[in-house]
Formats: C-alpha cells, structure tokens, sequence
C-alpha cells in the first residue's frame, strides 16, 4: 500500500485561498470518511490547521489517489484554486513530509511545539471514525515517535523567537513564577497587548494601562482585565509594579532616570523590569544603569528573538537526519 | 582513619561538583550530584565522629576539625536548602568551597594526630563552638546564592543568554530571598553561640569573642537596612559577601 499527501499550506498560498479549505475540528473524522470513500482510497486522515490543510491517504495506486484527492479538493474550492497552491507528495516523500510536520519543522514558527498536538487530534479522529487501517496507523505512529526524538534530542524548540515570548522567558528569570508581579503598559499598542497579554497568560497578577488618550487606555484595561490609569497619573503606579511595557508614540523619551530614582525608596528597591519597545525609544537608556533596572529595548529583545531562530535554523539538518534515520528503520518501505 | 575519610568526602564532592558543571553546560539537571554531597555528607559525619571519639568532646580542636565542621555544615545545608531547587547548579557552587575548605583540613598538622582527650566537658563551651561553627555553614551558603545572584545579575544587564549557566540559574527574586534567609538563620544560630559564649567558663582572651559579636553585629546591620529601609539585591549580595570573607579572615588571626 501507498502514501499519498495532496495539501495546501502557508507556502504555498495565501491566507484567503487556505480559509476556503479549513476543516473545523469537530468535522476532521467525517472529512477522513469522505476521502476514504474516494475512488482507489483505502485509508484517509484529515490534517486541518491555520496555516495547514492536508489529505493524507493509503491506496494501491498512487496515481489514482492523487488524482481523486485533487478533484475533491476542486469541487471544495471551485475557481479559487490554482495548481500552484496545491502539493502533491508520495510514498517516503509523503513519511517524510508528515514526520517534518509533526517535528515542527514546516511550521511558520520553526521548532513550535502546537502542531505535534493538532496532528494528534486529527489522527485520532481519524482512527475514530473507522478511516485509518494498518498503513496509516503505522505512519503516523511513527511520525509522533519521530517527532518526539527530534524534539528531546535536538534543540529545534529551545529559546523564542517572538518579542512578548522573550519579554516572558525575561521576566520569569527575573521574578520566577509571575503571580505576584504588578505590569504597567505605557500606550496602548498592539505590540504593548500582546505582549502583556503573554505575561497575563504565565499568571501575572495585575495590570495597569496608561495611555494619553485615557478611552484607548480604558479599553485595553477592559480587555486585559486590568485598570487604566490617567496619563499624568503614571509615576504614581511605578512604584507598585514590577515590569512596565512601554510603547508609545512619542517623538523622545517618556520615562528618565529621575522618574525610577524618585520610587527607589519607595521600592524597596526591588527589581524593575522595564520593556521598551517604541521607536523611537520611550524609556531613556540611563535608566538602565541603576542597579536593580533590567531594560531591554527592541533591538536587544529581537536579537535574543533572531538569536534563538538561528540556533532552530542549525538543528534543522540534526531533525532530517534523524527523521531519515528513523523511517529507514520502519519498515515502511 | 579521619583522614581517609576526609580524603573520600573530598573526592566526592568533587565528583558532584563536575557532575553539576556537566549539568549546567547541557542545561540538565543531575540528581547524581545530590547523591555524591550525599555520600560526601556521611563521610564527613565519620570524620566528625571519630575525632570527636579521640577528643572526649566536640571535635572542634583545631583548624583541621574546624573546616572539617564548617565543610560538614555546608553540605548539611546544601542538603536541607539546596535539595528542592536547582540541585546541581548550587552543588557546582558549593562543592568548590567545600573542596577548599577540606584540602585546607588535610594540609600537614592541621589535624592533630593525638589530641588530648578531655575528662570533663563544658556544656556552654561546647554549645558555643558547634553553633559558631554551624551559623558559618549558613552564611557560607548565603555567599554562594550572593556569587550567584551577582553572576546572573551581570548577564542580565549585559544582555548575555547563550550559555548553559544562565538558563540554569535560579530566578533573581529565588536567589534574594535565598541570601535573605540564609543571612538570617545563620544569625540566628550565631546569637545562640554567642549568648553560650557568655555562659561558658572563660580561659582565653575575649579577642575570639569580640570578632564573632563584631561578625554579628555586621550581619545584623546588612539585616535591619535590609528589612527596614531596604537594600539593592547587588549591595546586600556583595555585603553578605564581603562580611563572610572579612569574618574569615578575622578568626584566621584571633
């Protein structure tokens, strides 16, 4: 028996062209009947992600199967599809392509660990709607024992490479578990959202927002679930938190090294993790240097960002080797 | 017999503390290391026991059984503090220390080969010496969590990540509250050692006491501008330091 995989993903077509294909959850098994009731298809499992809908099917004829794999889709499609959109892949090809993905090694964010799971879900709805049988099971068994190996035994999801992700990764080194902390968000940007939003969801405790127009503070606070603090008012909270996100518009500096002196005291003197990630630069370098300031501005957190993606760059051809190595040991061709 | 006990403890320890820089450099932890202070902790509670067998008393006679007993507190309090949290990156800073502290025991003389055995023991005496003795064990540690907080402090300011090191320390706020609670356990038990160094019977000068009431009053003020008027986590680390180095070399000379 064969494998075939006929998909359409992130590289190959635009969001608009990949929303006509998704496949909602809770429908994965009954698309994997459908395409088991295809003509020469034996087997089939439904892969469907944001940024991923893929087809997977066991037959004896890998033609055929490709062939009826793509004529589903276009009935799916109609007119928006374009043969470049699409991949067709087979036999090893195809076991290599779904161990790449279950290793996060296709994904938008190299090394990013959600896909492993959304694979899982897909199989398993798969396997419960009757649509899997020997060939399958044995495949995607193995892609999820492959994808464990290359992710334990290689460095493909060490570090961040997103912004707020690293801002999380620092304040945790900094403060530990994030229940007790206090975060200001100076401006309310989407930048100074999501990232505040990333320590929200690793347990921060509160959140204040400022911002000059005090409805757009409001509403970010409504959202976060935090309190908007007037614009003038600022300096009075600084005392209280414990990291402050700045992004604002403003053409200089908004916070100087006579707005931290004049809390140390009131601080204790506990570290403050200052994150600023306006440009220009809303938090003047010199704040930096009073001993328990952190500050990161946006360069020094996208280095640390670029500097992880490029150590998950280098582990890549570790993960092929691996995933070459493991599927000449299966048995499955 | 103490001896080679000494020399396994020290061999021990070593042996964690490589454990412990293999750990940090692939950035996993080692259970071994725990289990090598384990052992080096029992061979040291021989050393102890043997001289105190020789001595009739506390085995804190010489300079030997003294760094033998300040060795012996360390690892005690890497096993009670050190054990639920990052076990192997505080076994690769404490292990250097105990290394030193019992090379320095096995120095030639340190040890003495027969001490006098005594007939009769001065309860407070003895209580002074082991809780002197035992709060140098906990300032000892504080240093350490001090070293490592002015370690991870230095990277953070630096914007340096890469290494095994950094992503294997502890948080900052752990390692404070670490020098915070060493500091004041270890001050605890001194002020018990020194309240039973005012109840023991005196035959020397008050020289040795006045160094250990000077130790700590100094802790005790690093403490109070700590809990009162607070303290930046960098000047209470190199104070804690700087006030165990300084009391070290203090007792070298009294």
């Amino acid at each position: 028996m064969d494998i075939v995989c006929v998909g359409i993903n992130h590289h190959t077509a635009p969001v608009e062209v990949r929303e006509r294909f998704a496949v909602s959850e809770g429908k994965l098994g009954e698309e994997s009947v459908r395409i088991r009731e295809l003509e020469g298809i034996e087997e089939g499992v439904v892969l469907s992600t944001c940024n991923r809908t893929e087809y997977y099917a066991a037959a004896e004829d890998c033609r055929t199967a490709r062939e009826q794999l793509r004529m589903f889709l276009q009935t799916h499609a109609g007119d928006e599809l374009h043969a470049e959109h699409l991949y067709e892949i087979e036999r090893i090809e195809a076991a290599r392509h779904v161990c790449r993905v279950v290793s996060g090694l296709d994904s938008m964010v190299l090394g990013e660990t959600e896909i492993f799971g959304q694979v899982k879900k897909a199989y398993q709805a798969a396997l419960e709607s009757g649509s899997t049988s020997r060939t399958l099971n044995k495949l995607f068994q193995k892609a999820f024992g492959v994808g464990k190996k290359v992710r334990t035994h290689t460095g493909i999801q060490e570090g961040q490479t997103s912004v707020g992700s690293v801002a999380v990764d620092l304040a945790e080194k900094i403060f530990g578990h994030l229940r007790n902390s206090r975060v200001m968000v100076i401006g309310a940007g989407e930048m100074s959202r999501t990232t505040a939003q990333s320590l929200l969801s690793r347990g921060a405790r509160s959140i204040f927002v400022t911002n000059r127009s005090f409805d757009r503070a409001e509403e970010l606070a409504k959202e976060l679930g935090g309190q908007a603090v007037r614009f003038d008012d600022w300096e009075g909270v600084l005392k209280e938190v414990d990291v402050v996100i700045s992004s604002t518009g403003a053409p200089h500096a908004v916070m100087d090294r006579s707005h931290v002196e004049a809390v140390r005291r009131k601080r204790r003197y506990r570290p403050l993790f200052l994150i600023d990630i306006a440009v220009p630069r809303d938090i003047d370098p010199a704040v930096g240097e009073i001993e328990e300031v952190y500050l990161y501005d946006i360069d020094a957190l996208q280095e640390i960002a670029a500097d992880a993606k490029g150590r998950r760059s280098e582990q890549i051809a570790v993960c092929e080797r691996i995933i070459d190595q493991e599927l000449a040991k299966s048995g499955l061709f | 017999m103490a001896q080679w006990l000494l020399v396994s403890a020290t061999v021990l320890v070593v042996l964690g503390g490589v454990l412990g820089l293999q750990a940090v450099r692939v950035g996993h932890r080692s259970r071994w290391t725990l289990v090598c202070m384990l052992g080096a902790f029992l061979c040291q509670l021989g050393v102890l026991w043997v001289r105190g067998e020789l001595r009739g008393k506390c085995p804190l006679g010489d300079y030997g059984e003294i760094l033998a007993f300040l060795a012996w507190s360390l690892v005690l309090f890497y096993l009670v503090v050190g054990s639920t949290y990052r076990l192997s990156l505080l076994g690769m800073f404490t292990a250097p220390v105990v290394v030193i502290f019992q090379v320095f025991a096995l120095a030639p003389g340190m040890l003495e080969s027969a001490p006098e055995k005594v007939h009769q023991v001065d309860a407070w005496g003895e209580t002074h010496a082991a809780f002197s003795v035992l709060s140098y064990g906990s300032f000892a540690l504080g240093s350490v969590a001090a070293l490592m907080f002015l370690v991870l402090n230095k990277k953070l300011k630096d914007h340096e990540f890469g290494s095994g090191l950094f992503k294997s320390l502890p948080p900052v706020r752990s390692l404070v509250d670490s020098v915070v609670r060493l500091t004041v356990l270890g001050t605890g038990i001194l002020t018990v050692g020194i309240f039973a160094a005012f109840m023991m019977e005196r035959n020397d000068s008050w020289a040795h006491l006045l160094a250990a009431v000077g130790t700590w009053g100094a802790y005790l003020v690093v403490l109070v501008l700590h809990f009162w008027r607070g303290i930046t986590p960098r000047r209470l680390s190199i104070s804690v330091m700087s006030v165990f180095v300084l009391s070290l070399l203090v007792f070298a000379f009294v």
